[in-house]
C-alpha cells in the first residue's frame, strides 16, 4: 500500500516537474542538418514549436512571433548528449560504504555551476549526472539537459527520462575500501563478491516484501512488515529492470564477471563506462545486448588502463556494440564533439557513425532515445549549431537550444555568466589548474580527499 | 591588673576573631529576589505592535504577565516605576533558531574513528532525534545574556549535533533553571544538512537517504505499533527504537520539522523533502529565499529569514598595496564589483521580497554576529522593509507561525511580559537597549551609553 | 645453362627478400636508416612557404635537398608522396613524457624529486627511451618535446628530447632548462582549499627564498669567475644554477596567473636575469602587453583547458595563445601533458579556431618552439641543413580525418606502429571471437 502511495507521490512530482520547463519556439534557417538518422540535408530549414521539432523542410515560412536564426552556410546537428558526467553536482562519492544504491545524485544538483554553461559552449544539451566511482555499488545518477538560466534544480532534471545507477570496478572502489580500511573488497574477488551478496540480500528483501504483500490483504493477517530497507528497495529495481545499471570498468575479465553476474540475476538493462578494454571482449558485450561508453583516447593514467587502445570506440562499434563518447571531465565535456571525431582517425568511422557516438547512442544508453539523440519530427528541440563540420578541428559551436530555448548564444553572451555570487569570495579568485588534468579522473573526486582524511589518520 | 589584663586579652582576642572572620573570606552571594514582581513603565512610547503606538502610555506589569496598558492607567502603589518619559517600549523580539543557553554534549562521540564507517552508530553518524534541548539549558550561559541585550526575549533553541541532534524547544531568555525558561517544551524535531564526519552519511545525497529512509522506517513501525497494540498476542512485537519513535508525532503532523536551509539549495532541497514525505516544514535562517518564494507559498512551509547579511564593502585591508593588480580601475574590476554588490542588495532585499509576495515570516539570529543585527536590520529597512513590518518579523510573525499568538507577540493585557525598552526609536541608528523584560522580570542592559544616560536622567519622585 | 643460374640467383635473393620480409614482420619493426627521396608531395616548408609537386631528400640524418626540380639521388629510397604533405615534426614545448609512465603509480613517477631547490635533478638523467608512451606519441607526428622536472621553487632541470633513440644521449635535441616555479598566489585546483592569506603568505614565503637563492647563485658566479672556477668547491645546486647566471642556460619559469606573471616579469627585469622562458602563461592574456613589451618567450598551454575564473569568458583558455600573439608576444604551445602529447595538434588547430589563425599556429608548434630552446638551426621547418625530423600525412595534421603515413626523426624512418596499433590489430576482429570451436 505505501509503495502504490510512494509510486503516485513520485508520478506526481515528475507531473509538476513537467509543468515547470520552459519551452521555446525558433526557426532555423538555411543550415546544413546533420539529422543522425534520416542523413544530411543541405540548405534545410528546421522549425520548432514549444520545445518539439514540428518541421523540417526547404523554405519554411516563419511563424509569427517566432525567433528566427540564420544558419546559412553553418551546420545543425542534435544537442550532444554526455553519458558520463559529474557536472552540476555538489556532491559525487557517498564513499563510506562499497554499497550505497540508496544515495541519489538528483538530491544533490546545483543548476548555478558555470560548468555547465561552458559544456552548451561545446554544444552539450544532455548530460548524465552521475555518482562517482568510489564504490562498488554506488549511487543513482540523474539526467539533466542543460536548461543553464533556471535556478530550480529540479528544473533540470530530464523529466520521464529512465533511471540510472552507478556499479564501478576495479582499481577505485578495491583502493577505497580495501586498500584504506580493510572492508571488502580489496581486490577483483571482493568486487564481484559484492555485487553478488547486494544482489542477492536484495533479492530476498523482495521476496519477503512479496509474501507480506500477499498475505497483508488476507482476512485475519496480523503480520509485522520486513524492515523498510531503502538500499535494498533500490537494488531490488534494478533486479526487476526499472533501473539501468551503469558500470564503471577496465579490465577486460571485469567486465566478462560483471556481463556473467548480470547474466546470474537476469539483470539484463547494461551500459558499461570508460571500459577501456572493452575492444578484448566485444564479441561477448555484442551478444549479451550491453552498451558502452568510452573515452576518446584517455589511457595510461592508472594501471589498468595501461593496456588501452585509441581505436577502442571503432572496435565497438565494429562488432555491433552501440558505442558513446563521453568525457567524464569538465574541460573534455566542452569538446565532445572532437572526442568524437577523433574516431576518424582511429578506426576510420563514417561521419554519421562518429556523430551518432555523442547523439543518438549516448540517447539510447539512457533511455531517452525516442526523445533526443537526433533532428526528427516529434523529437525535443535540442540543437547544437556549428560553424565549420562539427567534426573538423576548427569548427566553432555557435548556438546551442535546448527545449527551444537558446541557452548559449556566442555572439550575445556576455563573459560574467555566473547566476549565483557569493559576495563573501575576493572579487578576483583565480584557480591557475595543475596541467595534470587527467591524473585523477573525476569519478573520483571528493572520494580521493575524502579517502585520504579519512584513511591516512589512523 | 590581672583582671583588666585578662579583659584585655579576651577583647584583643575577639577583635583579633572578628577581624579574621571578615579577612580573607569572600562571602557567597546571598540571592536577593525582587522587591517586587509588579512593575509600572510611565509616560513612554509604547508600541503595543506594528501599527498601535500609545505615544504617552503606561504598561503595567503584575506576576509575569501583563496587566495592563493603556494611555492613562492609575498606578498601583505596590509597583517599581520606571519612568517613561524618551523611552520606548515593544514587545520582546521572538528568535526563530538559537543556541542560546545550548551546551555542547561533554563527549563529542562524533569524531571517533569508526571501524566500519558505511554502518556507524546512529549517535556516530549525528542522527539523534530522540534528544531533548531541555537537557542542555544553561540559564547562566552568555549567549543567552547577549542575545537578551538585542532586545529578544524568547527563542526556539536547539541541540548541537549532526544531522538530527534532536528536538527543540520555545525558551525565555531568562530564568534561574531550565525548567523555568521553558515555554514549549517540545516544540520541533530539528534538522540540518550536515554532514556526518568520515561516517555514513557523509554526502548531501546520504543524508537526504538516510532521512526518507528513517522516515519510512518509522511510518512503518508507527502504524504497526497501533496493529499490536490492539492485540498484543500471537505476533512479532514491534521493535523499539528511540530514533524512529522520534518521528512519530511529526508523522501525526502533531509536531513540525525545523529545518535549517541556510543558501538557496539547501533550501531547495529541504522543500523537495518535504514534498516527498508530507512533514509539516519550517524553514530557518534562509538567506538566499528570494528565487523560491513561489515554492515555499506552494508548499505551505513556514519561514524564519537570517538575520546575517553580507558585508557590503570589502574592507581595504591596510597592507594591500594601492594597486598590485593591473584591474583595480578596469572595466571588469567594476563589473565585477558590481554584480557583488547587485548580490548583496538581493540578500538586503529579501525580507522585503518576502514581504511583498505575501509569506509571512520571522528572523533567525544564529549565524548572525550579535554586533551586527541592529544594522542588519536597518539594511532590510533601507532595501525595502518598513519598520513596521520588522518588528512584525520580530514579534507578531513568529508568535503566529510557532503558536503562541495568545501568549507572545504584542503588549496586550493577559499576554506574557516580554519587553524591549530602548532610549530611542528601536530602528534607530544610535538606539540602545536599556531594558528588557523576560517573563515578568527586569534586566538592566548594561553598556556605557546607557551609563551616561542614567547620569543624566535624576530618578524624581 | 647460363640462364638457369642467373634464374636461380634471381629465384634466391627473391625468397630471400621474402623471408626477411616475412622475418621482419614477425618482430617488433625497426627504424630504417639511410638515403631516401621523398617525391610529388606538397611541402609545407613553414619558413619558406608552401612547395606543390616537391621533393625531399633526406642523407645521413640531414635534409640534404627541398624543391621542384631536385635529383633523386643514387641509392635512396623512393617514397611516393603523391597526395601527401610534408610538414617538419611537431614539437611540445611542455610535458613529463619519458618521465612518467602510469600516472596514478607513484613508483614510475620520475619528475618529482625530494627538496624545494634541486636545479641539478636532470630530466635527462630519468627519461625512459622505451616509454610505451613514446611510440604512441610520434606516430602522431609530435617528434620532439621538452619533458620537465616538476615542483615547488626549483624542481630541476628539463631537457629537449627527439622520440626516436635507444639512450638519452641518442635522443637529445640540444636544449636544457632550470625550471622554475614561480611563487603561485593562484589557487591550485578544485582541492586547494587554502585561506586566501595562507596562499598570500605562502607565496611570500617562497618569493623569499627565491631571492636568497638567486643570490647565493650569483655569489657563487662571482666567485666562479674570479678565482677561474678553483676557488669554489662542490656545490650542486649552485653549479647547477650557474649556467643561469652567466647567461648561457635558459631559466623556464612555470607561472600561470595574471598577478604572479607581473611579478615574475618584475623579479626578472630586478635580478637581470639574462635569458628566461615563460612557461604555462594560462592568464597571460591578461597582461600579454606587458609580456611583449618584455620581449620573454612563451611556451603556452595546456589549450584544451578550463577558463581559469568563473567569470572568464567561457573559451579564454582556447583564445589564449591567439591574443598574446596579436600583442607581439613570442609563442609556442605545449600540452602539458604525458601520455597524450599526441593531440599537441589538436590543442594547436583550437588555437587557431579562436584567434591564432592556421598559419601562426602551425609555427607555434614547429619554428617557433625550435627558436625559443635556441635549436632553429636543426629543427623547426623543412629547409636544407636541417636535422630529417618530420611528418608526412594525407591532409591538415591538425584536423583528425587526417592520418600520418611516416615519420622520420634524425633521418630514421620511424615504424610506425606502436602498442595501441597492434592491439587494434588483434582485436578488431578477435580470434576466436565469442566461440572457440
Amino acid at each position: 500500500m505505501k509503495r502504490i502511495l510512494y509510486s503516485i507521490l513520485l508520478t506526481v512530482v515528475t507531473l509538476e516537474a513537467t509543468a515547470q520547463v520552459e519551452h521555446g519556439s525558433v526557426l532555423i534557417k538555411g543550415g546544413t542538418l546533420l539529422t543522425i538518422t534520416k542523413g544530411t540535408l543541405e540548405n534545410t530549414d528546421l522549425l520548432i514549436r514549444d520545445g518539439k521539432i514540428i518541421q523540417i523542410g526547404k523554405n519554411i515560412a516563419p511563424p509569427q512571433g517566432v525567433k528566427v536564426v540564420d544558419a546559412t552556410g553553418m551546420y545543425v546537428m542534435p544537442g550532444i548528449i554526455d553519458a558520463h558526467s559529474h557536472a552540476g553536482l555538489d556532491a559525487i562519492n557517498e564513499a563510506t560504504s562499497p554499497v550505497t544504491a540508496e544515495v541519489f545524485t538528483g538530491d544533490a544538483i546545483n543548476p548555478f555551476q558555470v560548468e555547465l554553461y561552458r559544456a552548451l559552449g561545446g554544444g552539450v544539451t544532455t548530460i548524465h549526472a552521475m555518482h562517482g566511482s568510489a564504490n562498488a555499488i554506488g549511487g543513482q545518477c540523474e539526467t539533466i539537459k542543460l536548461r543553464y538560466g533556471v535556478k530550480d534544480p529540479d528544473g533540470l532534471r530530464m523529466e520521464g527520462a529512465p533511471r540510472t545507477i552507478k556499479f564501478a570496478l576495479g582499481e577505485n572502489p578495491t583502493r577505497v575500501h580495501g586498500g584504506g580500511n580493510n572492508i571488502v573488497p580489496r581486490t577483483r574477488m571482493g568486487v564481484e563478491f559484492v555485487i553478488r551478496e547486494a544482489f542477492s540480500k536484495a533479492k530476498e528483501y523482495m521476496e519477503a516484501w512479496d509474501r507480506y504483500n500477499k498475505s497483508k490483504g488476507q482476512k485475519g493477517f496480523r503480520g509485522a512488515p520486513p524492515v523498510y530497507d531503502l538500499r535494498l528497495e533500490t537494488l531490488a529495481d534494478v533486479l526487476k529492470g526499472n533501473i539501468i545499471v551503469h558500470c564503471h570498468s577496465y579490465r577486460a575479465d571485469e567486465i566478462f564477471m560483471l556481463l556473467k553476474v548480470c547474466q546470474d540475476f537476469g539483470v539484463k538493462k547494461v551500459v558499461l563506462q570508460h571500459v577501456n578494454e572493452g575492444f578484448k571482449v566485444a564479441p561477448e558485450l555484442a551478444k549479451f545486448g550491453a552498451m558502452a561508453s568510452v573515452f576518446a583516447d584517455w589511457w595510461a593514467y592508472k594501471f589498468e588502463v595501461y593496456y588501452s587502445t585509441a581505436y577502442n570506440a571503432a572496435i565497438l562499434t565494429k562488432n555491433g556494440v552501440t558505442t558513446s563518447i563521453n568525457s567524464d571531465d569538465g574541460e573534455l565535456m566542452r569538446h565532445l564533439y572532437h572526442e568524437a571525431a577523433k574516431t576518424q582517425k582511429y578506426g576510420a568511422l563514417s561521419d554519421d557513425e562518429a556523430l551518432s557516438l555523442i547523439t543518438l547512442n549516448p540517447a539510447k544508453q539512457l533511455g531517452i532515445d525516442g526523445r533526443v539523440g537526433s533532428l526528427e519530427i516529434g523529437k525535443e528541440a535540442d540543437v547544437a549549431i556549428f560553424k565549420g563540420h562539427p567534426l573538423s578541428t576548427y569548427t566553432i559551436p555557435m548556438i546551442t537550444i535546448v527545449d527551444g530555448i537558446i541557452r548559449f548564444d556566442r555572439e550575445k553572451d556576455p563573459d560574467d555568466m555566473r547566476i549565483y555570487i557569493d559576495p563573501n569570495l575576493p572579487l578576483e579568485e583565480t584557480t591557475a589548474a595543475d596541467t595534470h588534468t587527467n591524473d585523477v579522473e573525476n569519478c573520483l573526486q571528493n572520494a580521493e580527499e575524502a579517502f585520504n582524511y579519512m584513511f591516512d589518520h589512523n | 591588673m590581672k583582671k583588666t589584663y585578662l579583659k584585655y586579652v579576651k577583647r584583643s582576642f575577639a577583635f583579633t576573631l572578628m577581624c579574621l572572620s571578615t579577612l580573607g573570606y569572600s562571602q557567597d552571594e546571598r540571592k536577593l529576589g525582587p522587591v517586587s514582581r509588579s512593575y509600572v513603565i510611565s509616560q513612554a512610547t509604547i508600541v503595543q505592535g506594528p501599527g498601535r503606538k500609545i505615544e504617552k502610555g503606561t504598561v503595567l506589569i503584575k506576576d509575569g504577565l501583563i496587566a495592563a496598558v493603556g494611555p492613562n492607567l492609575t498606578i498601583p502603589p505596590d509597583a517599581i516605576q520606571i519612568k517613561g518619559d524618551s523611552l520606548f517600549v515593544y514587545a520582546g523580539f521572538i528568535d526563530g533558531l538559537s543556541r542560546a543557553g545550548v551546551s555542547r554534549p561533554k563527549d563529542d562521540i562524533t569524531k571517533e574513528k569508526a571501524k566500519d564507517p558505511g554502518n556507524p552508530t546512529p549517535e556516530r553518524a549525528g542522527i539523534t532525534p530522540q534528544n531533548d534541548v531541555r537537557n542542555f539549558l544553561n540559564p547562566v550561559d552568555k549567549s543567552v545574556e547577549e542575545l537578551r541585550s538585542l532586545g529578544f526575549t524568547a527563542a526556539h533553541v536547539v541541540p548541537h549535533g549532526g544531522m538530527l541532534p534532536g528536538c527543540g524547544s520555545v525558551i525565555f531568555l531568562g530564568g534561574n533553571s531550565a525548567d523555568e525558561m521553558v515555554l514549549v517544551s517540545k516544540s520541533s524535531l530539528y534538522s540540518e544538512l550536515v554532514i556526518a564526519d568520515r561516517v555514513y552519511p557523509n554526502t548531501v545525497i546520504g543524508v537526504m537517504a538516510k532521512w526518507r529512509e528513517l522516515y519510512r522506517q518509522a511510518s512503518l513501525t508507527k502504524t504497526y505499533e497501533s496493529t499490536y497494540a490492539s492485540n498484543r498476542t500471537g505476533i512479532d512485537r514491534p521493535t523499539t527504537d528511540r530514533v524512529l519513535e522520534a518521528f512519530y508525532p511529526v508523522i501525526d503532523k502533531r509536531l513540525p520539522v525545523l529545518f535549517r536551509a541556510d543558501k538557496a539549495l539547501d533550501l531547495q532541497r529541504v522543500l523537495s523533502l518535504q514534498k516527498d514525505l508530507g512533514f509539516s516544514l519550517i524553514a530557518v535562517n534562509v538567506k538566499e529565499g528570494w528565487d523560491v518564494i513561489p515554492k515555499i507559498k506552494s508548499s505551505g512551509a513556514k519561514v524564519f529569514l537570517s538575520l546575517e547579511l553580507p558585508e557590503e564593502k570589502k574592507e581595504e585591508k591596510k597592507d594591500d598595496k594601492p594597486s598590485e593588480s593591473p584591474f583595480t580601475d578596469s572595466l571588469e574590476h567594476k563589473a565585477l564589483e558590481k554584480r557583488r554588490l547587485d548580490f548583496v542588495a538581493l540578500h538586503a532585499g529579501q525580507a522585503a521580497a518576502f514581504q511583498k509576495a505575501g509569506v509571512p515570516f520571522g528572523f533567525s539570529t544564529i549565524s548572525s554576529k550579535t554586533k551586527d543585527i541592529h544594522s542588519s536590520l536597518r539594511r532590510m529597512i533601507r532595501s525595502g522593509l518598513t519598520e513596521d513590518q520588522a518588528l512584525a518579523a520580530l514579534t507578531t510573525n513568529p508568535a503566529s507561525l510557532l503558536g503562541l499568538s495568545d501568549r507572545l507577540g504584542s503588549i496586550d493585557t493577559g499576554k506574557v511580559a516580554n519587553l524591549v525598552i530602548s532610549r530611542k526609536p528601536f530602528f534607530d541608528e544610535k538606539s540602545k537597549v536599556q531594558y528588557v523584560f523576560v517573563d515578568g522580570i527586569m534586566y538592566k542592559i548594561e553598556s556605557k551609553e546607557n551609563e551616561k544616560a542614567a547620569e543624566k536622567k535624576t530618578d524624581k519622585p | 645453362m647460363h640462364n638457369l643460374k642467373i634464374n636461380f640467383k634471381k629465384a634466391i635473393s627473391a625468397i630471400g627478400c621474402l623471408m626477411f620480409a616475412i622475418t621482419v614482420s614477425a618482430q617488433s619493426p625497426k627504424g630504417e636508416y639511410g638515403s631516401f627521396a621523398l617525391t610529388n608531395a606538397t611541402i609545407e616548408t613553414v619558413t619558406k612557404g608552401t612547395i606543390q609537386n616537391g621533393t625531399v631528400v633526406i642523407s645521413n640524418g640531414k635534409i640534404t635537398a627541398v624543391g621542384t626540380d631536385v635529383a633523386v639521388p643514387q641509392g635512396a629510397k623512393v617514397v611516393d608522396c603523391r597526395g601527401l604533405w610534408i610538414y617538419p615534426g611537431m614539437i611540445d614545448g611542455g610535458t613529463q613524457l619519458g618521465l612518467s609512465e602510469v600516472g596514478s603509480d607513484v613508483r614510475t613517477r620520475d619528475f618529482n624529486e625530494v627538496g624545494d631547490v634541486i636545479p641539478q635533478m636532470k630530466a635527462l638523467s630519468a627519461v625512459n627511451p622505451n616509454s610505451v608512451l613514446i611510440p604512441v606519441t610520434r606516430i602522431s607526428g609530435v617528434t620532439t618535446v621538452l619533458s620537465l622536472p616538476e615542483g615547488d621553487l626549483i624542481p630541476g632541470t628539463a631537457g629537449l628530447i627527439n622520440l626516436y633513440g635507444y639512450t638519452p644521449e641518442q635522443m637529445y635535441a640540444g636544449f636544457e632548462g632550470v625550471v622554475l616555479t614561480f611563487p603561485n598566489t593562484g589557487r591550485k585546483g578544485f582541492f586547494d582549499k587554502r585561506t586566501d592569506d595562507e596562499i598570500k603568505k605562502a607565496a611570500e614565503k617562497s618569493l623569499k627564498r627565491l631571492n636568497e637563492v638567486w643570490d647565493m647563485a650569483v655569489q657563487y658566479y662571482k666567485l666562479d669567475s674570479a678565482t677561474g672556477s678553483k676557488g669554489v668547491s662542490y656545490y650542486p645546486e649552485m653549479q647547477a644554477l650557474l649556467p643561469v647566471v652567466k647567461g648561457d642556460r635558459s631559466l623556464m619559469i612555470k607561472v600561470n596567473a595574471s598577478k604572479d606573471i607581473q611579478a615574475a616579469l618584475k623579479w626578472v627585469a630586478e635580478k637581470k636575469v639574462r635569458k628566461v622562458i615563460f612557461s604555462g602563461v594560462v592568464e597571460g592574456w591578461r597582461v600579454a602587453g606587458e609580456i611583449a613589451k618584455a620581449k620573454i618567450p612563451v611556451v603556452a598551454g595546456p589549450v584544451l583547458g578550463l577558463p581559469t575564473r568563473d567569470y572568464d569568458r567561457y573559451d579564454k583558455a582556447y583564445a589564449n595563445p591567439g591574443i598574446m600573439m596579436k600583442a607581439g608576444v613570442k609563442v609556442a604551445l605545449c600540452t602539458g601533458g604525458t601520455e597524450n602529447v599526441r593531440n599537441l595538434p589538436y590543442h594547436a588547430a583550437f588555437a587557431a579556431a579562436y584567434g591564432m589563425g592556421k598559419e601562426e599556429a602551425l609555427r607555434s608548434v614547429t619554428i617557433v618552439p625550435a627558436e625559443i630552446f635556441g635549436v632553429a638551426d636543426k629543427l623547426g621547418s623543412i629547409e636544407v641543413g636541417k636535422n630529417a625530423t618530420m611528418l608526412i600525412s594525407d591532409g591538415d595534421p591538425f584536423e583528425t580525418k587526417t592520418n600520418i603515413k611516416y615519420v622520420f626523426i634524425d633521418g630514421w624512418k620511424v615504424p610506425m606502429v606502436s602498442r595501441q596499433t597492434e592491439l587494434y590489430e588483434e582485436f578488431l576482429k578477435r580470434e576466436p571471437g565469442v566461440s572457440k570451436n
